[in-house]
């Protein structure tokens, strides 16, 4: 075996050895040359001293009322972004209607003064209100949203080898 | 295309089936906040943020589509909210002093379960290294290398998740673990 240290990509094949990531012959074969070669051996001590150092840092648990405050978050905001997006053109849009509404309404109370009174309309309760962050948090899942599509085309699109 | 489990349950979510938003939860939850966890090194944050994930997850489900395993983009999805936190320096509001536990979480694992003062002592000095060593990488190659480590991801996977080619990714991983090597090659 020709020394990994010295080929183009032989400190990937050093790494995938010391993540366990190499076929049984391929790791075979590097071993082999480990015994004779101090420069890889080196480089595969330190490696390996460095993976398990990782494995050692062990996370805390997750919190147990992880899910409830998550669902808790997903039942205070079920609109979705695109809704959002929509709810803040109307945001301007309702007030205006609304006050239109209530001067035809006003008109035709005085015009018809025994007809039965028109409930408001109901969207006007309906209304979210969104802070700029909302938006950009919005505009921000979008993009990532068409980054990542346009990513993915662009790999699925290249031939196989 | 053959799709992944994953991804057929976010399709169900994306028909209306709440029940496997669960399944992807409890499947993807502790590998999320943990990644998170390493990132920017505090829990509280790393629980935050993950919150912030798979309810991006959920909101996101009507215009989801398949076109890539679900992994890729959930931790496309954790990748992007962690950096935008470390360059916001969210994480130092709440920074947890290395030597110290937090009150309010569960005491940190170790691998014996009845250690010796001393042992987890050495224990806590080790893994103060490694949280440093870690915390001086550069955001893109940490998020590389816990990817790597311990999502056990390929680097054409790693590669989608950053935006970046895979040889791009193995430039990261073989300068992040330079680094590395250099830091903790001793603990040997």
């Amino acid at each position: 075996m020709n020394c990994p240290m010295e080929a183009r990509h032989g400190s990937e094949l050093l790494l995938d050895y010391t993540a366990g990531r190499l076929e049984a012959g391929e790791a075979m074969a590097l071993e082999a040359h480990l015994e004779s070669c101090a420069r890889c051996r080196q480089f595969a001590q330190s490696q390996k001293a460095v993976w398990q150092a990782l494995e050692a840092w062990e996370a805390e648990p997750v919190s147990m009322d992880f899910d409830r405050r998550l669902f808790a978050r997903i039942e205070q905001a079920p609109v979705s972004w695109w809704e959002r997006l929509t709810g803040q053109a109307m945001h301007h849009a309702v007030p205006v209607a609304a006050a239109a509404g209530v001067m035809i309404l006003a008109g035709l109370m005085l015009e018809h003064p025994a007809a039965t009174p028109v409930a408001p309309p109901r969207e006007s309760a309906q209304v979210e209100t969104l802070g700029p962050e909302q938006v950009q948090s919005a505009l921000d899942d979008m993009q990532m949203l068409r980054d990542f599509n346009h990513l993915v085309r662009a790999d699925s699109a290249e031939p196989r080898m | 295309m053959t799709l992944d489990y994953d991804a057929e349950l976010m399709l169900r979510v994306k028909d209306g089936d709440g029940a496997s938003f669960g399944v992807l939860l409890e499947k993807h939850r502790t590998a999320v906040v943990h990644f998170l966890y390493r990132m920017v090194q505090n829990h509280a944050v790393a629980e935050e943020l993950a919150q912030e994930v798979f309810l991006r997850v959920y909101r996101s489900r009507e215009s989801y589509e398949a076109s890539a395993r679900f992994t890729t983009w959930l931790f496309r999805i954790a990748t992007h909210l962690a950096l935008n936190a470390l360059r916001d320096g969210k994480n130092e509001k709440f920074q947890e002093r290395l030597d110290s536990e937090s009150p309010d979480m569960p005491a940190r694992q170790v691998s014996d379960a009845r250690p010796t003062v001393e042992q987890r002592m050495v224990y806590q000095v080790r893994l103060d290294e490694v949280r440093r060593a870690v915390a001086t990488l550069p955001e893109k190659q940490r998020a590389a290398v816990l990817m790597h480590k311990y999502q056990e991801m390929e680097y054409s996977q790693i590669a989608k998740v950053l935006s970046c080619s895979e040889s791009a990714v193995k430039s990261l991983l073989f300068r992040a673990y330079e680094t590395l090597r250099a830091r903790l090659a001793h603990m040997a």
